[in-house]
């Protein structure tokens, strides 16, 4: 008969808050999305516009390098809301381009390669998963957003001959609520899509075409029914709208086409509402293969 | 807490497909072979145990833990998944280190756990500091079974961890469960390459179609099938005139000769009277038998005595 020394020690020491090991899983979501050159030639393009506004704003406020430039003028250069608004606006649909490349990388390597029930059998659940990887798409997409805009927000402040960032300062608030409502909204749309497409390519298209595709419904609806309400299916210029909102500029489009803040805030929800929904019917632990 | 896995009446649909179906299961501790067919159930009865699915109805208890206390359950299962995945453009030790911090342990702890997990599965440090890209299949399952036992679990779960091994790498991991299983772990295992496995299970688990079939000490489980003909093979100096008088005393319902000539393996309905009559038949000295041994006890014959031609194959 064997007599075996049962000697086998478990772990009994301490453990790390629950909340922390959401980080282990951002650093894989950024490993994966910068694994690839495409990422960084994404990300440097992304960053193009802030360094022509950053130009643009140091011309406006230097009058010797103005004319050094032919005496550009100061219409030209106003550093205003809709200076930045326009900024706001490019970075935003850029981060859009960049979020379409990352998501599918973050999900769709994982339910392809039947990594979760690997990752899921840690103390992390459903939610943390989700969570760490919407945090690498977040981190990542606010270094092209509303970084760079509160960096050139600041630099005005600090180039302005006359005190201009304190009476200034919704610019700076609304840029900043802007850009995080819409990295918000297109990193769980691009989590939540991702996690339905087997390919990533095609999930990187079907993102651009959940925004474009209803946007271009709603244009249509607008025009043949002659209703401001189409726009509610145009990601666009319910986006316009808010961000014009946030940033106390006016709106070139007609009041009478305006859509009542309190409608895209709820469509706004709608689509998050609906993105949740979707990644919690995919993001699960069950094996695809059965043995 | 208790030192067992138990499954009461457990059952798990996924929507009108059975995963398992009306499982009662008491695991003690030791290493448990789990057997069945693809698409029996194993990995849906993995998975409940790991708290990776809930069962439709019924109840599992690990060690006196639910799944619902995610952070004592899982720092108390480890989990190899048959799946050869790893995140992009890691090293092995990132793996292994960000895999313990998912368990939630510091850093330090973690580098520590690591070494010593890594010197368990017998990989040398200079490999895991590779990338897991450049890995041969032998050393991503290492690293992936480096990564279950790392934050020394009590309830190891592995899912086909012989795949892709090198006859050397099978044997070392064959020794590691050993030893695993005798310091007192539970470790639950499915392999298709029964023959290794058989060695060193102390028990089994047959299940096909979603229900449990049989459960137990493989050798038990073998005496609760003695109605089904059971395979001998007897090594004698002259296995044709054995096979003729087995034959002539009507317990034998088939024989075939060893290839080497020097054996013959015999299929008998009633083993008991099967080795008196053997017996009678040594004394007699009309044959000199060398061996005895039986040639079919283990869980894959077993199992294709107790579910047949319908199983499928393993």
């Amino acid at each position: 008969m064997s007599i075996y020394k049962h000697h086998y020690r478990v772990y009994t020491g301490r453990v790390t808050p629950i909340w922390t090991r959401i980080f282990a899983l951002a650093r894989y979501g950024l490993a994966e999305a910068w694994s690839t050159k495409i990422t960084t030639v994404l990300f440097v393009i992304c960053l193009i516009p802030p360094v022509g506004s950053l130009f643009t704003i140091y011309l406006s406020n230097n009058p010797a390098a103005r004319l050094l430039m032919g005496n550009v003028g100061t219409r030209v250069l106003a550093i205003d809301g809709s200076f930045f608004l326009r900024v706001l606006t490019i970075q935003s649909w850029l981060a859009m381009a960049l979020a379409s490349w990352i998501a599918p990388r973050l999900i769709t390597l994982d339910l392809v390669d039947n990594a979760l029930p690997i990752l899921l059998s840690h103390s992390i659940s459903r939610f943390g998963y989700v969570l760490g990887k919407y945090a690498a798409l977040f981190a990542t997409l606010s270094t092209v957003t509303w970084v760079p805009c509160l960096l050139l927000f600041a630099y005005q402040g600090y180039a302005s001959p006359v005190p201009w960032a304190a009476s200034n300062l919704r610019i700076g608030v609304g840029m900043l609520a802007g850009a995080l409502i819409w990295i918000a909204l297109i990193s769980l749309l691009g989590l939540a899509l991702s996690s339905w497409v087997k390919w990533r390519a095609v999930a990187t298209g079907i993102i651009f075409a959940v925004i474009l595709v209803p946007a271009g419904v709603g244009a249509i609806v607008t025009g043949v029914l002659h209703t401001k309400w189409g726009f509610l299916l145009n990601v666009p210029v319910m986006m316009s709208f808010l961000w014009e909102r946030l940033l106390g500029v006016h709106s070139r489009i007609d009041n009478a086409l305006q859509l009542p803040t309190r409608a895209i805030v709820t469509m706004l929800a709608l689509a998050c509402c609906l993105s949740m929904v979707m990644l919690n019917t995919r993001i699960r632990a069950r094996e695809v293969v059965r043995g | 807490m208790n030192d067992l896995i138990v499954f009461e009446n457990v059952s798990k649909f996924y929507g009108e497909v059975l995963g398992v179906n009306r499982v009662s299961l008491t695991i003690p501790p030791g290493i448990t072979t789990l057997v069945g067919p693809n698409g029996s159930g194993k990995t849906t009865l993995m998975n409940l145990l790991t708290g990776l699915v809930q069962p439709s109805s019924g109840s599992i208890s690990v060690m006196g833990l639910s799944s619902r206390d995610a952070n004592k359950f899982f720092a108390t299962v480890g989990y190899c998944t048959q799946f050869d995945f790893f995140p992009r453009d890691i090293t092995g030790w990132q793996f292994l280190v960000d895999s313990l911090m998912l368990y939630g342990m510091s850093k330090l702890t973690a580098i520590q756990l690591a070494e010593e997990s890594l010197q368990r599965v017998q990989l040398d440090k200079t490999a895991a500091w590779r990338k897991i890209d450049g890995y041969s299949k032998g050393m991503r399952q290492k690293i992936r079974l480096a990564q279950a036992i790392a934050h020394r679990p009590r309830v190891l779960v592995l899912d086909e961890p012989l795949n892709g091994l090198d006859p050397m790498a099978r044997a070392e991991a064959m020794a590691l469960f050993e030893a695993l299983g005798r310091q007192g772990i539970h470790l639950i295992i499915s392999s298709h390459v029964l023959d290794e496995v058989d060695r060193i299970a102390d028990r089994v688990v047959l299940i096909t179609g979603g229900y449990l079939i049989a459960e137990g000490n493989i050798h038990q489980v073998r005496q609760e099938v003695r109605e089904k003909p059971m395979q001998v093979l007897v090594r004698c100096d002259r296995p044709e005139a054995l096979a003729s008088k087995m034959f002539a005393m009507n317990h034998c319902v088939e024989a075939r000769l060893h290839p080497d000539g020097k054996g013959i393996f015999l299929r008998t309905g009633d083993v008991d009277q099967f080795y008196s009559i053997l017996n009678e038949i040594a004394t007699e000295g009309i044959v000199k038998i060398e061996a005895v041994a039986p040639a079919d006890d283990d869980a894959n014959a077993i199992y294709q005595y107790l579910i047949g031609s319908e199983g499928g194959t393993l």
